[in-house]
């Protein structure tokens, strides 16, 4: 049975109370140091063990436990003369400020005060009819902001007619009345008078936090083992930053305690006092603006209370927002197609060192029993009692430990095929981040993976690491499951388009398997077909050959009808044959995925999940087979290319000539919208994109199947035909990231020395005529590496930039959630939206929606 | 919709839309770019776009970095290539520092000559004859045409009234209507038919021209529309925005994702940011915002004034490693402690 313990409903903040803080601390410590000569601490020193201990052996001396179980108590100085805590700065001078000097009330009479209240109370029952607040606490928020401002303002209290003041606060701690300054004594004993009845109408608890309370007079002082000493290798104590400040503030409070007794004159005592003060504001936050950090001896600012939760690896974020988590494990991925994408393989030392909780119940005792007598591999390695007590698994207590079995233990078993576990890689950007897997336990060192399941993760293989999670109970495991494996997640929420879909091999594969006129022996059809799992041969035409259309027929469902385009021309499948055109990216590449659509839609995910696997083994299989490699080869220019290359180039350039010399001679017809500088930018650019493409034409038309670069290409799993064409013919227009030609370099209108000034032809804008295979001269090289160069400076500003954007759109919308009537609210119940996106449909299924209208209409 | 969306096809109760919504526009965000290009035609002017233009989006910025306005005309102008410049030149905005050439201030006769340039005079269809009446109209100052400019006399030799009448000579509206910005003249190629680009936003006085068709005129200006249309229309248009600038850089994200932010921007009435200084920062519990930005004035401000944190919100959970209420954290068993009790295992046989 699992634990029953209290759940935390809400928490109150609150000020301590001197008398508070005198109660819940266990010593008043009074010697500002920490250990004696003989290395023990100090007994009312800083590190008195009553406020626990930090050494494993020692006992607390308040409840006697050991370092590991003791919680740590409280001690307190008793600060001789009282001080402000700096960071209450602000709420004190608010208070002050709205506060009579005279009778200690607000300076509002009682008929404005009911005003006021009258305005609250009716803000916070009908809080949507007034203006635009949202809720009764903001509205609140709103009335007494109002209030505040009035009462900033009001020179004289409207009871007993007592002037204000000037009222001045320079921060951080010092307050002053007609230039008279205030003593934080004399601060606190103004706000004890203020009622609470008061308080409440400026919006504050009085039972959680009256003012005075913020005026320190018993400084609480943390348990050790929130600040525990290091002890360095050359047996040298280290103190905690803390400690450091606290002991600052005792030999101060110290000083300031004997001067007093010894009766010093007042600059000596107002001195110390101040000192005090400082060595206080620090201790809270050692970045209170307008004064100097208190240092370490070495000269580093020492990290106060304020700095140990502030920020990206303050308490807050680094501890509590993101947690450390045991079983998990983490390690380079590595390809296998053999590994469904439902899979994960796990490598053996890995698998034995995780575990997986199995509950030991009345039904499966004997399974239990028979578990826990293993002494290699698939073994019990923790037994977990009733009690809550763990106990290792050892051969000599192995035999004990079965004879003490009983229902309700949990036996902690090693990993095991099968076993479901979560994988993640980071960063975790999208909820496909991380998914579940189910365990493959293999050989080797790595996790292996589909590489069907590497673009949610965005994964490749050139040394990621990725991390794996085993859930520890039936919940988890349920939910992970049926709700995070990946054939659930094949669909994006983004925008219904697969994201698990076929690429790389797995398209160039099924490419050429389905070209027209493509055949299969007997043997290849056989080879191909045991891979699929298919046993069955398909029909062999009169040649006793076997079309690579029919061989894909038989990874498809029976019975199925489908079309669509593929690489401009239609692809049909008919009663579950494909009749008619090849598969390349446009059938199931990512944003073209109508094929697995249908599949999805009419057969489920896990029929799609089949086929993705299957249809990806047979295309490596087939690219085994055929052999298709890339080389030079593939990417050298022939006589024919070359001349193709420069008669394109030439007509271009001649043409480009042509329209400068129109624009000099004002001849030039000038675009709709544009100027006449602009429209001939604008005919020159196209004019370069125009021969890029005419060359790519030409390369298509010159290259043949033979050139797999090409067939990859043409097939849509891997390049471009500009990626050949920038190898073979030319590089082309290099742009700079405001997306023009390149312009910029020297002040006289030139991009190099080497250039005439004003040119605006091709060359001297950035435009690359050489290949990658020919080589670049050096001007071209200078250009191509004026747009690599931005690129990269761009990316790492983006990256940092859309992080950002990300962190705080998910920060604003993290707790909107669908209710049970289709609206969107948020956790206080506020409404964003009456019914969801407007039709209640999850964004996932809206191109199952789309190919059903299609189908429909026929 | 007409047809009867099936059971199958409805997001589900708890389904954490938010952050769906959230990851679905944080994600591509490295696909998009960082920059700006010129928008044709309008000189000097450069459109925002990718991702600067969405953080301002979400910000909730109160002026664009670019306003612009797309007039359409009404179907008697919009194919009329004449008329439609007619247009332009009503609307566009002519300030007197755009055509004025040279500017000189004779301090000891206390007279300002502007000589104006004749090529923009010309583009903008205006005379010097008018530009003069309109500076004694509205400046009343005394305006007379000499020799090749414009000669205002100010009557007086002294130093600041006469350098503050220059600026605000130079200030003046000569043409136009004020806030709409330099605009250009641009052809739809599918419906063939002209319409107006502007980098201004002032919807209301462009509105105001005739000819001009209130129906179809937009802007990318979300607070104007606020302004002019109320929220709910700041909310579609910050929606359309968003979804404009996802579009141009061929990122598809969902309607819905980009409609629920719109709509939890302006759920409260006016259009807030999602930063500290909007949504997170206006969570209400104490929690949420100091695990977001800005941990100590959170935590002070609880502390001072006594602030409850209800333990509502997802993050606040996670702090205190609670299951979060959200998806399926959001549905309780409903069966009695006593009665899980009574479950017994049948005797074995």
């Amino acid at each position: 049975m699992m634990m029953q313990t209290e759940v935390i409903e809400n928490i109150k903040f609150g000020i301590l109370s001197p008398e508070t803080a005198r109660s819940i601390s266990v010593v008043k410590l009074s010697v500002p140091d920490t250990y004696n000569e003989d290395g023990y601490p100090i007994e009312g020193g800083l590190l008195d063990q009553k406020m626990g201990v930090i050494d494993p052996g020692l006992l607390c001396k308040t409840c006697g436990a050991r370092a590991k179980s003791c919680p740590g108590h409280f001690g307190r100085i008793e600060l001789v003369r009282p001080a402000i805590h700096s960071e209450f700065s602000k709420v004190i001078y608010m208070i002050l400020q709205s506060t009579c000097r005279n009778c200690h009330r607000l300076l509002l009479n009682d008929e404005h005060i009911a005003e006021y209240r009258n305005v609250l109370a009716k803000l916070e029952e009908d809080s949507v009819d007034i203006v635009e607040s949202s809720g009764e606490e903001e509205a609140v928020a709103m009335g007494s902001a109002a209030m505040l401002k009035k009462l900033k303002n009001m020179k004289k209290c409207e009871r007993c007619g007592t002037l204000k003041g000037k009222l001045k606060f320079s921060a951080p701690t010092y307050f002053y009345v007609d230039d008279y300054k205030l003593k934080p004594d004399e601060i606190r004993d103004l706000l004890a008078k203020i009622s609470n009845d008061d308080l409440q109408v400026l919006g504050i608890d009085a039972r959680a936090s009256r003012p005075e309370w913020l005026i320190i007079s018993v400084l609480l002082v943390p348990p050790v083992n929130v600040r525990p000493s290091i002890t360095l290798e050359s047996g040298e104590r280290s103190e905690d930053d803390l400690t450091h400040k606290l002991v600052d503030i005792m030999r101060i409070n110290l000083r300031l305690e004997q001067n007093l007794n010894a009766g010093a004159p007042q600059i000596i005592i107002d001195d110390l006092w101040e000192l005090l003060q400082y060595h206080i504001t620090t201790y809270f936050n050692n970045e209170t603006a307008s004064i100097p950090p208190a240092r370490h001896r070495s000269g580093r600012a020492l990290k106060t209370l304020a700095q140990r939760l502030k920020g990206k690896e303050g308490r807050f974020r680094y501890n509590l927002s993101g947690k450390r988590v045991n079983y998990s494990a983490r390690t380079v991925i590595s390809v296998d197609p053999n590994v469904d994408l439902d899979e994960v393989g796990v490598p053996f030392a890995i698998a034995s060192k995780l575990t997986v909780p199995f509950y030991v119940t009345a039904w499966n005792i004997e399974k239990a029993r028979e578990l826990l007598t293993r002494s290699e591999y698939p073994m019990v390695t923790n037994v977990i009692s009733k009690d809550g007590k763990r106990k290792r698994v050892i051969d000599l207590n192995r035999e004990e430990l079965i004879k003490e079995l009983a229902v309700g233990d949990i036996l902690e078993r090693q990993l095991m095929d099968g076993d479901i576990t979560l994988f993640n890689r980071q960063p975790s950007l999208h909820r496909v981040s991380i998914m579940s897997h189910k365990a493959k336990v293999l050989s080797g060192k790595t996790f292996r993976m589909n590489y069907c399941v590497t673009a949610p993760y965005n994964a490749d293989f050139d040394g990621d690491e990725m991390n794996l999670h085993v859930p520890q109970n039936l919940e988890a495991q349920a939910e992970a499951k049926y709700l995070m494996s990946p054939q659930y997640q094949i669909f994006s929420p983004r925008d219904g388009d697969a994201i698990i879909t076929n690429n790389e091999d797995g398209i160039t594969g099924m490419y050429l398997l389905t070209k027209d006129d493509n055949y299969l022996t007997k043997e290849q059809a056989v080879y191909i077909l045991s891979i699929a799992g298919v046993y069955e041969l398909p029909k062999a035409n009169k040649n006793g050959l076997y079309s690579g259309k029919e061989v894909f027929s038989a990874l498809i469902p029976e019975g199925m009808n489908f079309s669509c385009r593929s690489g401009g021309a239609p692809f049909v499948i008919k009663n579950g044959r494909l009749v008619e055109g090849v598969v390349t990216k446009d059938t199931y590449g990512r944003g073209n995925n109508k094929l697995l659509v249908k599949l999805g839609k009419d057969y489920g995910y896990d029929r799609l999940k089949k086929f993705l696997f299957v249809s990806s083994k047979v295309a490596d299989a087939y690219v085994t087979l055929m052999g298709v490699t890339v080389g030079v080869k593939e990417y050298t220019t022939s006589k024919k290319l070359e001349d193709e290359r420069v008669r394109l180039l030439q007509e271009t350039f001649v043409k480009i000539n042509k329209l400068i010399d129109d624009y000099k001679a004002r001849k030039l017809e000038p675009l709709l919208g544009y100027t006449l500088r602009e429209s001939l930018e604008r005919m020159i650019i196209a004019e370069l994109n125009l021969v890029r493409d005419r060359a790519g034409e030409t390369l298509l038309k010159y290259e043949s199947s033979e050139n797999s670069a090409v067939e990859m290409a043409r097939s849509g799993s891997r390049g471009s035909i500009l990626n050949i064409e920038q190898m073979t013919m030319f590089l082309g227009q290099q742009a700079t990231l405001s997306g023009g030609r390149i312009r910029r370099g020297y002040y006289t209108n030139r991009v190099l020395p080497h250039i005439v000034p004003g040119d605006i032809r091709p060359g001297a804008r950035g435009f690359v005529a050489t290949c990658y295979y020919s080589g670049l001269a050096p001007t071209d090289l200078f250009m191509h590496a004026v747009g690599s160069r931005g690129s990269e400076v761009y990316k790492a500003l983006l990256t940092a930039r859309s992080g950002y954007l990300y962190r705080r759109l998910s920060n604003a919308l993290q707790d909107y959630s669908v209710d049970s009537d289709f609206s969107v609210r948020d956790a206080n119940n506020n409404m964003a939206q009456v019914v969801y996106g407007g039709d209640m449909v999850n964004p996932i299924y809206t191109q199952f929606m789309d190919l059903e209208e299609e189908e429909e209409k026929g | 919709m007409a047809k009867q969306t099936q059971n199958r096809y409805l997001v589900d109760y708890g389904e954490p839309v938010g952050i769906i919504a959230a990851q679905s526009v944080g994600e591509p965000g490295t696909q998009m770019i960082l920059r700006s290009f010129h928008l044709a035609g309008i000189e000097s002017t450069v459109a925002t776009s990718g991702l600067p233009r969405i953080i301002e989006l979400v910000d909730a910025k109160k002026k664009p970095t670019t306003p612009i306005t797309y007039i359409y005309l009404e179907s008697g102008v919009n194919k009329n290539f004449e008329k439609a410049t007619e247009l332009l030149k009503k609307i566009n905005e002519v300030r007197m520092n755009h055509i004025a050439k040279r500017v000189l201030e004779n301090f000891s006769k206390g007279k300002i000559k502007v000589v104006l340039d004749k090529q923009e005079l010309d583009s903008e269809g205006l005379t010097q004859k008018y530009v003069a009446s309109k500076i004694e109209k509205e400046l009343d100052l005394e305006a007379k045409i000499e020799d090749n400019g414009i000669v205002v006399n100010m009557h007086t030799r002294n130093l600041k009234e006469i350098r503050a009448a220059t600026i605000s000579l130079m200030k003046m509206l000569v043409s136009g209507v004020d806030g709409a910005g330099k605009g250009t003249i641009r052809r739809d190629d599918a419906t063939k038919e002209f319409y107006l680009v502007s980098a201004g936003s002032n919807i209301e006085g462009i509105m105001a021209v005739d000819g001009v068709d209130k129906t179809r005129t937009t802007t990318n200006d979300v607070f104007a529309v606020y302004r002019l249309f109320g929220i709910e229309a700041a909310s579609k248009a910050l929606a359309i925005e968003l979804k404009k600038t996802l579009k141009e850089q061929k990122i598809s994200v969902d309607d819905r994702h980009l409609n629920l932010l719109a709509d939890a921007m302006t759920a409260s009435g006016t259009i807030k940011g999602v930063g500290r200084h909007g949504l997170s920062g206006e969570k209400k519990s104490v929690f949420a915002r100091a695990a977001y930005e800005e941990t100590l004035k959170h935590l002070i401000h609880a502390a001072a004034f006594g602030e409850v944190d209800r333990m509502k919100g997802v993050t606040e959970n996670i702090l205190i490693g609670k299951q979060i209420p959200i998806g399926t954290g959001s549905v309780k068993l409903a069966v009695k402690k006593e009665d899980m009790a009574k479950i017994k295992p049948k005797s074995d046989k």
